[in-house]
């Protein structure tokens, strides 16, 4: 009896505290300076496309916090400035925001190049830096404790789970021989460098393997000798533009592997099936963290909210806004739990535990790096569908891929 | 062997179509020794011209050249007009180079702003198709891009020997005082020659429209591409430039299929050097100024 | 002049030398800190492109080179962060002796045909800092170790280098306009052939204004990676860097003392406030390319030759402005061309 009123004096006295919290906050909050979080894109220049998709992500999630009331009751500002695609000025830029406009936050930029030149300014004022963008091995390497890459693993990972697919098979109906084509950059050749590591240790054979520097428009002559060395899978590491080249190439070869593999480009839900035509998507794996059928809870709330602000159909959005929006839900995420969103809370909060975002949950190494996995899609009937692994997948894998259409 | 002369085949196709791009830069270069850094943005802006003929009307990429030459014609005798016949005569190759840039920046700016940065491509529905040729695939596209870049220089080679104009461009070219002095507008001869050569950008433009995904900044990988062609095969020189066209596309491709694709460009440009090193005129060139 | 410039001279570096103490804010250092390194470069592409007319292309070849030396050497810690500082001059010593083979044979072509010559050269460079990935780890991008250097001074040393580079570009072109080696430029400039005619040492004071040329320029490459931290071969070697260069060089005014500082103390400003501050929308691009022919169209010698020619006017008609008539010896081409004689004079 004694125990049950101490506990119910406990509970009154929590009441209390609480209520006068949150009369405290929202006093606060009519007072309260905005909450103003600063972001660096590239919006002209060779990275523009993905840097306007990142800023759309970035102003929804603040018009969608501000209409919950805010992050701690403080309305968010968000600042997103233009970097041109030049490392000085994205140095410049994270310098300006932080010691001239005193932004309280800062997000990565979106080029994936400048992300340690930007990372590195942030850390010296010791400012938090989750990036949605910059996922390579430097990256990490850099070891820097107030970094976040907001997807789901390392982008080396980015065939793991390709590899994965290919050796879950029974081993008389995997591929023998495998071609590995790939952009000389560095978030697109170390993926297929990874997986071509665990098909060689799986004894898929090696017929080819080729490096293509970021100037060569015209791929036909990689295809060519792709296609000479005849391989049962093919795995591209891409960027964009370079997936759209292969696939024209292997079309215009007359080249159909039974698997083809590719990184990124392929996984772009509008510009891929409108580059390459929709037809000769079909069959064409890649992987991913958001599109627009994941089944990730607050993906369906997410997809509304784009279309009711931006307009266009849920086919339209780029996984980059998906990423940027993530990007804001962590800080919410932190502010929610402990009640403050100074960047040294920020910094020792996202160190521990796993957080919910539109790519996944996610928890971070002391580098940076992600602990998750990526999901391998696939195009089937015009749509990118999740095939692997089997708990979560939508549909199962269609092999071998069908031919062209054309 | 079957893959070394499938990048064979590939390298004369994709050798033709730098052909056709580069035709134009010698053409400016060869009346008025100014190096048109602009010309591989004008080729974009055809690559857009037509891309938006194609989605608006559905008129075939290869007759909406019929619309976009004259376009390019007068787009490129306004900038011969406005930006290039003021400059001091001194110093024009080197203030050409630098107005040029800022028309390609110009160019660019305004592609960006109409159009956005997305990549377009110009899918017609034939633009992948290809021959089988003896068990090699031949590109129709690419094919067509190679005979239409050799109409296209047989009507500048017409254009040059067998009208009025092309006369008084020549006499302009060979002595200028004495071409006045016969009556020559070497001022309009300027602007219709600059014009001329920025008219070929719209049938390279269609073609490179259908070969390849574009986006505003795109000029950038194709004018160092068309300078090396150019220079390689001499400067002013058309036949040149057509062999320098070949040279880099074939040889590309095979140092890509024998070798590695990220050596291609490397080797092409060591040749290049060395050819200048020791013949700064080009493989064809007549000689030039700033030659040892 | 020399007294009047001399006095210039020490009042630009003496107020720019103190204005750290002034100026606390980070941001209008580090500002500066890119201004400062454009403004050593043009002095720096002036040297050669300038004085002795070699409109070259190629810079960045031997600012990545400098980048890269920089990156290689201490890719894993700095020591106390002055470290690499104190590697810069011999990086410079190692560049200009590069450059010597590399100039001679350049050298042997002219104008267009140098100018293609030498960004060729660029190309080839950026090629093997992708593809010889043993020493540049291609793509991939090398680090620079972070030096602990204090917040709120981070920048000082980086400030302090640019600043001392820029002072030395601009001591050489200082000489270069006092000695028989500009002189010998000035000949080259409007007429090679016939001051080689003359008996003006043509290659070897050509080498010189090469070597000295890129040796600063791999100097501030070094200062470059070092202050982002971070190199990847497209930004350390990359053409537009060549064309700022050229650009601020033209803009104040090709072979002046002042010029190339003033060309980047009006574009560099302007470009990184112009991106911070409006870059979300196209118009950047456009207002870029009309400044550009602006310049080229209305100011076309630049803004300080321009000026000084005003101004002599002015004086000539004015009393006592005879004086100044020759205050430039490579003022303008038409007046180097006169050089010759005078040169042939020096001679006997």
């Amino acid at each position: 009896m004694r125990g049950l009123a101490e506990g119910t004096r406990t509970l009154k006295l929590l009441a209390t505290a609480a209520a006068a919290t949150l009369l405290l906050a929202s006093a606060a909050a009519a007072g309260e300076a905005p909450l103003k979080v600063g972001i660096s894109l590239s919006l002209t220049g060779d990275f523009a496309d993905p840097g306007k998709a990142a800023k759309r992500g970035y102003e929804l999630w603040a018009a969608d916090v501000n209409k919950r009331g805010g992050v701690l009751g403080r309305q968010v500002e968000v600042k997103i400035v233009d970097d041109t695609s030049s490392p000085d000025q994205v140095v410049t830029n994270y310098q300006n925001l932080i010691t001239q406009d005193k932004v309280d936050i800062v997000f990565g930029p979106f080029s994936s190049l400048l992300t340690i030149p930007a990372a590195r300014v942030a850390k010296r004022y010791g400012y938090s830096f989750i990036e949605p963008a910059g996922g390579g091995p430097k990256v990490f390497a850099q070891h820097l404790d107030n970094l976040f890459f907001v997807q789901p693993a390392p982008v080396v990972k980015g065939g793991d789970v390709f590899a994965k697919y290919i050796l879950s098979l029974p081993e008389d109906q995997r591929p023998k021989t495998a071609a590995y084509a790939k952009l000389d950059d560095p978030f697109a050749a170390p993926i297929a460098d990874f997986v071509k590591d665990q098909f060689e240790a799986a004894g898929i054979k090696t017929v080819y393997d080729q490096t293509y520097p970021a100037e060569s428009a015209d791929l036909t002559p990689i295809i060519a000798g792709v296609a000479a060395a005849d391989p049962d899978v093919v795995v591209s590491g891409t960027q964009s533009l370079d997936a759209f080249a292969q696939v024209k190439a292997m079309i215009q070869l007359k080249f159909n592997p039974k698997w083809l593999f590719m990184s990124n480009g392929a996984n772009s839900p509008t510009e891929f099936p409108d580059k390459v035509g929709a037809k000769n998507t079909e069959g064409i794996f890649t992987s991913g963290d958001w599109y627009p059928a994941s089944p990730v809870a607050g993906s369906k709330a997410f997809i509304d909210a784009y279309i009711g602000m931006y307009g266009g159909d849920a086919s339209g959005i780029d996984s980059t806004s998906a990423e940027a929006y993530s990007a804001g839900m962590l800080l919410e995420q932190v502010a929610g739990k402990t009640g403050a969103v100074d960047n040294a809370t920020v910094i020792k909060t996202l160190h521990s535990g796993s957080w919910h975002t539109l790519v996944g949950d996610l928890s971070w190494d002391a580098d940076g790096a992600p602990q998750g996995e990526y999901l391998l899609t696939e195009w089937i009937g015009g749509q990118l569908i999740t095939v692997f692994p089997p708990e979560v997948a939508q549909h199962a894998p269609v092999a071998p891929k069908p031919n062209w259409a054309e | 062997m079957h893959a070394l002369v499938q990048a064979v085949i590939l390298g004369v196709l994709t050798g033709g179509v730098y052909a056709l791009m580069a035709s134009g830069q010698t053409l400016i270069f060869g009346i008025m020794k100014v190096v048109n850094l602009a010309q591989a943005a004008l080729v974009i802006l055809a690559s857009y011209l037509t891309f938006s003929l194609f989605t608006l009307t559905g008129l075939d990429p290869f007759l909406s050249i019929l619309i976009t030459t004259p376009m390019l014609f007068v787009i490129g005798a306004a900038i011969q007009w406005a930006l290039l016949r003021p400059l001091n005569s001194d110093e024009v190759s080197q203030l050409s180079l630098l107005v040029t840039f800022a028309v390609a920046l110009g160019i660019e700016g305004l592609l960006a702003m109409a159009y956005n940065t997305t990549f377009r491509s110009i899918q017609p529905g034939y633009e992948n198709f290809s021959w089988t040729v003896l068990g090699y695939q031949v590109n129709m596209v690419r094919f067509y891009a190679f005979l239409l870049s050799l109409v296209m220089l047989g009507l500048l080679y017409l254009i040059m020997q067998r009208t009025k104009f092309g006369w008084a461009i020549r006499a302009t070219v060979q002595n200028p005082m004495s071409a006045q002095l016969l009556g020559v507008n070497s001022k309009m001869v300027a602007a219709f020659g600059f014009g001329l050569g920025a008219a070929t950008a719209a049938a390279s433009g269609a073609v490179f429209g259908l070969i390849s995904p574009f986006n505003p900044g795109s000029h950038y990988d194709l004018i160092s591409r068309l300078l090396t062609i150019v220079v390689l095969g001499g400067l002013g020189s058309i036949g040149g430039s057509i062999i320098a066209a070949l040279i880099m596309g074939v040889g590309g491709s095979i140092i890509a299929a024998l070798l590695s694709p990220i050596w291609s460009d490397f080797a092409f440009f060591v040749v290049l050097l060395l050819v200048l090193l020791f013949r700064p005129r080009g493989l064809f060139g007549p000689r030039m100024r700033g030659a040892i | 002049m020399s007294g009047l410039g001399l006095l210039r001279g020490v009042a630009f570096f003496g107020a720019l030398a103190l204005l750290p103490y002034g100026v606390g804010a980070p941001w209008i250092l580090n500002l500066l800190i890119f201004t400062l390194m454009y403004a050593g470069l043009a002095s720096a592409w002036n040297l050669l492109g300038g004085y002795a007319g070699y409109p070259s292309l190629g810079h960045a070849a031997f600012f990545g080179l400098g980048a890269y030396a920089i990156a290689i050497v201490f890719e894993d810690s700095v020591g106390n962060g002055y470290l690499p500082f104190f590697l810069l001059p011999l990086i410079g010593v190692g560049a200009a002796l590069v450059s010597v083979p590399i100039g001679w044979i350049a050298m042997r072509t002219r104008a267009d045909v140098f100018a293609i010559v030498t960004i060729t050269l660029l190309f080839i460079t950026q090629t093997l800092a992708f593809n010889l990935r043993s020493i540049t780890d291609g793509a991939q991008g090398k680090a620079v170790a972070v030096p602990p250097f204090p917040v709120d001074t981070y920048g000082w040393p980086f400030y302090y280098a640019m600043l001392t580079l820029l002072a030395v570009a601009m001591g050489v072109s200082f000489y270069f306009r006092r000695s028989k080696i500009g002189l010998s430029l000035a000949a080259v400039r409007a007429d090679e052939d016939k001051a080689h005619g003359v008996g003006v040492r043509v290659t070897g004071v050509k080498l010189i204004a090469f070597a000295l040329s890129v040796g600063i320029t791999a100097m501030i490459g070094g200062v470059w990676a070092y202050y982002l931290g971070f190199v990847y071969p497209q930004f350390a070697v990359d053409p537009l860097l060549t064309i700022g260069m050229v650009l601020m060089t033209f803009l104040g005014g090709r072979a002046t003392l002042w010029g190339p500082v003033i060309g980047a103390f009006i574009l560099v400003p302007a470009q990184q406030t112009f991106a911070y501050h409006f870059g979300a929308s196209q118009v950047y691009l456009l207002a870029y390319a009309a400044i550009f022919l602006i310049i080229m169209l209305v100011l076309p010698r630049g803004i300080l030759p321009t000026i000084t020619d005003r101004l002599r006017h002015r004086n000539k008609r004015g009393p006592g402005g005879q004086q100044r008539a020759a205050a430039s010896p490579v003022g303008n081409p038409v007046q180097a061309a006169g050089m010759i004689d005078e040169l042939r004079a020096a001679e006997r």
